[in-house]
């Protein structure tokens, strides 16, 4: 498949020379690209580049160097950025009426008439602000700001649909609203480039994660992969006793514990040898944050 | 040209307020010099008019300087430049704008000038063309403003668009040359400055050059905008 969105060993610093900050390498030969139909997860700690990436994609500033593509064409053009929706991190809208913002900026990306009508209804609908469709944005609380930011980033009806921390102010109802709209999108072919520290919310939704560290990828893969380790599998078995294998906990009358994979017929003929019964083997299901903090840890040691 | 006039609305209304409140200012001056007594003192009327000439370009600076800076302080430029508009489109948008609330200025100065003006000698077509050349230096003024603020405080700004309308000035008044058409703000402006004299006419190539600088002046100022970085928070 395509790439839709794709970075070829770019790297942007801020700061530096004529400025009094110190020179920051907020992305270094970052390389990176998103297929077309799926939605990819971009996580990493606080500083680690997302936005910046997000930034340079939407041409809000140049690379240093490196170039990178969107919807085939390079970066900062503005005629690709019609068939791309965004929302930004701290999303900042003029004040005025719901209905009235989201087809100002639907005009912006050339649509108009009866079309982009319907459309701004339709898309205040799909954030479940249509009830607030005549409200003024200026006070509106901070989630459903962050609603109706996705409402004019769906205004389009985009093939690549850009979000900087989506959910981060959306109470649990409308975080499902969101999901299922992702999911909705992707059924219908688009790409969803997400940014986001949610983590739980990210293996539900997406089909692959990369992780940035300090500007670089640090992890890429399936998110599926990425959550079961090859290394270690988890064992689960009823009638021995929980001091008979090293870690092992009992709960609820079985036994569960974690081996290295390699060994796993050998353990499975102990437990029988021990006249105990295997209830299941599973590779070791790690949580994001497991991986999220050994890809720090490990960075931070290296550095 | 879609987005362009969707920018300058937009600037309009951000900029309501003191668009509204300056055109109050405007309209009351205008209406005191439309309303005072010609016969006896003619220069005051006129005096009244070039006040409010002068404003317009001031105000023309001030906005010019600040549009930028407004959006970028805000963040809201974010959501604008992420839809489809070129970065030259939207500093035209700001242009426009400003224009558009010039364009407004220029037709409440010019109501009562052209009610009050024929009495005092002064035909209604020159006091007209006189404002469309008010309205082309109050552009490249803004123009010139919006340039600077690209890379300057919008203070430092204003600074260095008066340094560059007042330096063909000052070289004008020393050498007595024409330099003080190569950024011809103040020479246009002399035209409306010397209303009751007819001595000083306002010649149509400075217009002309006016709006040759000022086109020049966005596609520079939408090159260099293009290198900007409109992410980065400024306080
Ligand atoms: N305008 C700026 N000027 C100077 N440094 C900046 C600027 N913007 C970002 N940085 C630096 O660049 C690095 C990457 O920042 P970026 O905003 O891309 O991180 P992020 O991954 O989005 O973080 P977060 O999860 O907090 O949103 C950080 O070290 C940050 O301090
Ligand atoms: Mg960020």
């Amino acid at each position: 498949m395509a790439a839709v969105l794709e970075f070829e060993e770019v790297s942007k610093h801020y700061g530096g020379w004529l400025s009094r900050r110190p020179p920051v390498r907020a992305l270094d030969n970052f390389s990176l690209q998103v297929e077309a139909g799926e939605i990819f997860g971009f996580l990493g700690p606080n500083g680690a580049g997302k936005t910046t990436a997000i930034h340079l994609a939407l041409g809000f500033m140049r690379a240093n160097s490196g170039r990178g593509r969107m919807l085939g064409r390079p970066f900062g053009e503005a005629r690709t950025r019609r068939r791309v929706g965004f929302l930004a991190e701290n999303v900042a809208l003029y004040h005025r009426p719901a209905l009235h913002l989201v087809q100002f900026y639907g005009a912006l990306n050339g649509m108009g008439g009866t079309r982009l009508r319907q459309r701004a209804r339709d898309v205040l609908e799909l954030v479940n602000l249509g009830s607030d469709a005549e409200r003024n944005v200026a006070a509106f609380s901070r989630g459903m700001l962050q609603r109706i930011g996705l409402a004019q980033a769906l205004v389009n009806d985009p093939e690549l649909l850009i979000l900087d921390e989506p959910t981060s102010a959306l109470d649990p109802i409308a975080r499902v609203v969101i999901r299922e709209l992702l999911l909705r999108l992707k059924r219908e072919g688009k790409t969803v480039f997400l940014s986001s520290h949610l983590l739980s919310e990210v293996e539900l939704v997406c089909d692959r994660v990369g992780v940035m560290h300090q500007g670089r990828l640090a992890r890429l893969g399936k998110t599926a992969d990425l959550l079961h380790s090859r290394e270690q599998t988890q064992v689960v078995a009823r009638g021995i006793a929980a001091g008979a294998f090293p870690g092992a906990v009992a709960s609820d009358g079985v036994v569960s514990f974690i081996i290295a994979t390699a060994s796993q017929r050998q353990v499975l003929e102990q437990i029988w040898k021990l006249g105990g019964e295997v209830v299941s083997v599973n590779p070791l299901k790690r949580s994001l944050e497991q991986i999220f903090l050994e890809v720090t840890q490990a960075r931070g040691e290296g550095a | 040209m879609k987005p362009v006039w969707l920018i300058a609305g937009n600037f309009v209304r951000e900029q309501r307020w003191p668009i509204v409140i300056l055109l109050g200012w405007v309209a009351l001056l205008s209406a005191a010099a439309g309303f005072s007594d010609l016969r006896r003192s003619p220069d005051d009327v006129f005096m009244m008019f070039q006040q409010v000439a002068v404003y317009i370009l001031v105000f023309s600076l001030f906005f010019g300087a600040s549009a930028i800076r407004n959006e970028l302080r805000t963040r809201r430029i974010l959501a604008v430049l992420s839809k489809g508009i070129s970065r030259r489109q939207y500093i035209a948008g700001l242009l426009l704008g400003i224009v558009t609330a010039v364009v407004v200025y220029c037709l409440a100065l010019g109501a009562a000038g052209s009610w009050v003006l024929p009495q005092a000698g002064v035909p209604a077509a020159r006091f007209w063309f006189l404002l469309l050349g008010l309205l082309t230096a109050s552009l490249l003024t803004a123009c010139l403003a919006l340039f600077f603020s690209i890379f300057l405080h919008p203070l430092l700004a204003t600074g260095a668009t008066m340094v560059s309308v007042g330096v063909p000035l000052l070289l004008a008044a020393v050498w007595k040359s024409p330099w003080a058409a190569v950024i011809p703000v103040y020479a246009i402006l002399q035209g409306f400055l010397d209303l009751s004299g007819h001595d000083v006419a306002l010649r149509g190539w400075m217009v002309l050059l006016a709006w040759g600088e000022t086109g020049v002046l966005w596609l520079a100022s939408a090159w260099l905008f293009s290198w900007k970085d409109v992410a980065v928070a400024v306080e």
